[in-house]
């Protein structure tokens, strides 16, 4: 038994990460002594993934935690992410039970298998053999999929499920995923409804639901990945795609109540906090989001998901927080917006653009706190050091038009916008951007403030108490003067009394004076043909 | 003193964890120091109770973090198609060597057959019985796994003197049924009738059977798994 098994060993290539050497040498003694020979011993991240780049490895044990810096998760999803290593590699996390729970809740990248300490050599033996038997029998399936020769790995597949059916639950994983990834969606979920037939189990079950939502089928998908949840708390690949699923559905409330549990239940997956930071954004939930990207920027320090777009969107974020008071509460949430926009830069110091973003949205923190003078000489150097570039990025040029709005430069901020419309029109979310950004250049709160009453409006005018309506319209344009909607919804507003009660020539001024504001309102703009109908209509009345 | 609003079974259990983890490194050590010095120590009792204490309560604590999810509603089997023989022969590895200083034999039977468990959760059962065995046996343990009546049936037996009349019982432990007041909490019981339970395969459940006889005439755990 031993002479085959020690020849299996002695073919592959290891790598042992662990940050004690008394560990390392252990493992380099107890993988000898299995017969392997080609082994390499590193302490950390970098000197692992500089080996994986310029060597081949077939085995990687490495410790999850590795003190400061990169841990065994972000160097798997950084080898697995450059393709440094691939499927037919196996990579071993070896962990304490106790960080295995924090492993579990990573949103991708699962190693091969897990280690748990302590170790001997008895174990190690007898699970790396299997381990690499496994590997071998499907290595000509995983060489498919390296190549992403998927059809051909499908048929290996098949094939292969009569043959190994010690391996039938990773090969109808595989079949899944593969079917899935060609589109082919009915073999997908015939897949997942085969190993459902004979048992329920999550990996199928989450597996079936992934199906369903790119089917459309949301309701179902959705009512079945909570039911999952409820007896599964712990699994956390189900709540990210309830979450997809609700907000697929526009509730994207409840998607984000579901990805606030599933971060206190694991807080370091880098790709869910900032999933729940954007989902808080768009849900106007300001403070969740602030927290959400704080922690999104703080997981990022190892991760290769790292991005300059993070620390903006926090400070972003920050800004809108604090910004119009001039407390102790704001006054920190200033203070900690640039110190994240300073650590953004250091990080990233190699970007000048990045370092010129940066300032955009520091001057317009000192506007936020009324420190204007300080504000406006900045804008100086900036908007000169900008009218170099061409064409501005998009959203370094929503952040400077905001900032010139904040300053009052609002001729200034229009051209701008107008000529970023030029440049990026024809994408819709950019047009939706720069359009939401003409009609309420004001800052997030009074945004609110003024959506509020023009809700409380609307249902004012529907209701038929048209004196309320006019009060609350008007009260949101002293918000934003300019705000499109709101002018049209006032001036429907005052025809409407006009037409109930007949005369006064002073409504027809006033309904003049608001369709004036929106003299240079573009065609492109979603309120346009309103604007021209209720013109039209304006100019009937006065004949 | 005000009221300082403590959540103590998460101070105990972030506690446990660094305990835990402690222990996990002594482990290793003793492992390693087992395989430098193995003529010395082989026979070693003292080394043997060494390692065998440290076992023990690495695994009461395991128990402890485990009883704390389940309180917390946070514990649930991740249920997967596994060889049996294969785990069970890497799960006998990691008591090998601690078994082969006492001097007990260890033995594996199972069919070939493929079973559906959470292999954490089982790991922490079978540590539990064994490390049970190793305190109450004479010179054996035999591991055995068959299919019957649409359950997997894991066995563990031994050679000793066998669970006293008031232990041996079927079905699931409640959390009331342990008795703080005997020296013997049975708390290792509660924990690893739970893990039973949480497997589950429509309706039914999964539980554990304390008896004595089998074939070593000692005591039997066996631990049902739908």
């Amino acid at each position: 038994m031993s002479t085959p098994v020690k020849s299996v060993f002695a073919k592959l290539s290891y790598l042992v990460v662990d940050d004690f050497e008394n560990f390392r040498i252990s493992m380099l003694h107890m993988l000898r002594s299995c017969g392997a020979d080609n082994i390499e011993l590193v302490a950390h991240a970098k000197p692992a993934i500089d080996y994986c780049t310029y060597n081949h490895v077939d085995v990687v044990l490495c410790d999850y935690n590795l003190g400061k810096g990169k841990n065994g998760q972000h160097i798997l999803e950084e080898l697995r992410y450059k393709k440094l290593l691939k499927r037919s590699s196996l990579f071993l996390m070896v962990t304490s039970e106790s960080s295995r729970e924090m492993v579990m809740g990573a949103r991708e990248y699962q190693p091969d298998a897990y280690l748990t300490k302590p170790i001997n050599h008895a174990m190690l033996e007898k699970r790396l053999s299997s381990l690499i038997s496994q590997r071998n029998a499907l290595l000509p399936i995983n060489r498919e999929i390296d190549r992403e020769n998927y059809p051909k790995a499908i048929s290996l597949c098949n094939a292969a499920l009569s043959r190994l059916p010690r391996y039938k639950t990773w090969l109808m994983k595989t079949l899944g995923e593969l079917y899935f990834l060609l589109g082919d969606l009915s073999y997908a979920i015939k897949v997942y409804d085969e190993v459902l037939s004979q048992r329920e189990l999550s990996w199928a079950r989450v597996g079936r639901n992934k199906v369903l939502l790119a089917n459309h089928r949301y309701d179902e998908a959705v009512e079945s990945l909570r039911k999952l949840i409820k007896s599964h708390p712990d699994y956390m690949e189900a709540y990210d795609l309830l979450a997809e699923g609700l907000e697929r559905q526009n509730r994207s409330g409840q998607a984000q109540n579901v990805l606030e549990l599933a971060t206190t239940r694991s807080p370091n997956a880098l790709l869910r906090q900032k999933h729940l930071a954007e989902l808080a954004e768009a849900n106007q939930d300001m403070e969740t989001a602030t927290e959400a990207w704080r922690q999104t920027v703080r997981l990022g320090a190892h991760s290769i998901h790292h991005s300059p777009n993070h620390h903006i969107a926090l400070a972003h974020a920050l800004c809108d927080l604090g910004d119009g008071d001039t407390d102790e509460g704001s006054q920190a949430l200033a203070h900690e917006a640039i110190s994240v926009l300073a650590s953004m830069e250091r990080q990233f110091s190699e970007s000048e653009t990045l370092e010129l973003h940066s300032l955009v949205i520091q001057c317009r923190i000192q506007a936020g706190r009324g420190e204007v003078e300080k504000a406006n000489s900045m804008l100086e150097s900036i908007s000169e050091r900008l009218s170099e570039i061409h064409p501005l990025e998009l959203e370094m040029g929503l952040d400077y038009a905001k900032t010139l709005y904040r300053l009052d430069n609002v001729r200034e901020a229009k051209t701008l916008l107008a000529r970023l419309h030029e440049s990026y029109g024809e994408d819709p979310e950019a047009a939706r951007k720069i359009e939401s950004l003409l009609d309420e250049p004001v800052s997030f709160r009074m945004k609110i403030k003024a959506r509020v009453l023009n809700r409380e409006g609307i249902a004012a005018f529907e209701s038929g108490a048209l004196k309320e309506a006019e009060e609350t319209f008007s009260k949101a344009l002293e918000i934003i003067p300019d705000h499109p909607a709101l002018n049209l919804n006032l001036i429907q507003v005052l025809i409407k009394q006009h037409e109930d009660n007949g005369s006064i020539d002073k409504l027809t001024d006033r309904c003049q004076q608001h369709i004036s504001r929106l003299d240079d309102l573009p065609e492109q703009h979603g309120q346009y043909r309103r604007y021209l109908a209720l013109q039209r209509k304006l100019k009937a009345l006065t004949l | 003193m005000k009221n300082r609003n403590i959540d103590f079974s998460m101070v105990l259990a972030l506690a446990v964890h660094d305990m835990k983890n402690s222990l996990g490194m002594l482990l290793n050590s003793l492992d390693e120091l087992r395989a430098e010095n193995e003529a010395k120590l082989t026979e070693s009792s003292k080394f043997n109770t060494l390692q065998y204490e440290a076992e023990r309560i690495h695994n009461d604590l395991v128990q402890l973090l485990g009883i704390y999810r389940l309180g917390e509603n946070n514990l649930s089997a991740h249920i997967e198609e596994h060889s049996v023989s294969e785990f069970l022969s890497e799960h006998l590895a990691r008591h090998t060597p601690l078994l082969e200083g006492l001097g007990i034999e260890c033995s594996i039977e199972s069919d070939d057959i493929n079973g559906f468990f959470d292999t954490d959760l089982l790991t922490g059962v079978l540590n539990n019985t064994i490390n049970n065995a190793i305190r109450y046996t004479k010179s054996e343990i035999k591991l055995t796994a068959a299919e019957r009546e649409g359950y997997l049936v894991i066995r563990v037996e031994d050679d000793g003197e066998g669970y006293p009349e008031s232990m041996q019982h079927t079905g699931t432990l409640s959390f009331k049924s342990l008795d703080f007041n005997t020296g013997s909490t049975s708390l290792g019981l509660f924990f690893v009738s739970a893990v039973a339970n949480l497997h589950s395969e429509g309706d039914r459940k999964g539980y554990i059977k304390l008896h004595n006889g089998g074939e070593l005439g000692g005591g039997v755990f066996e631990i049902w798994l739908p």
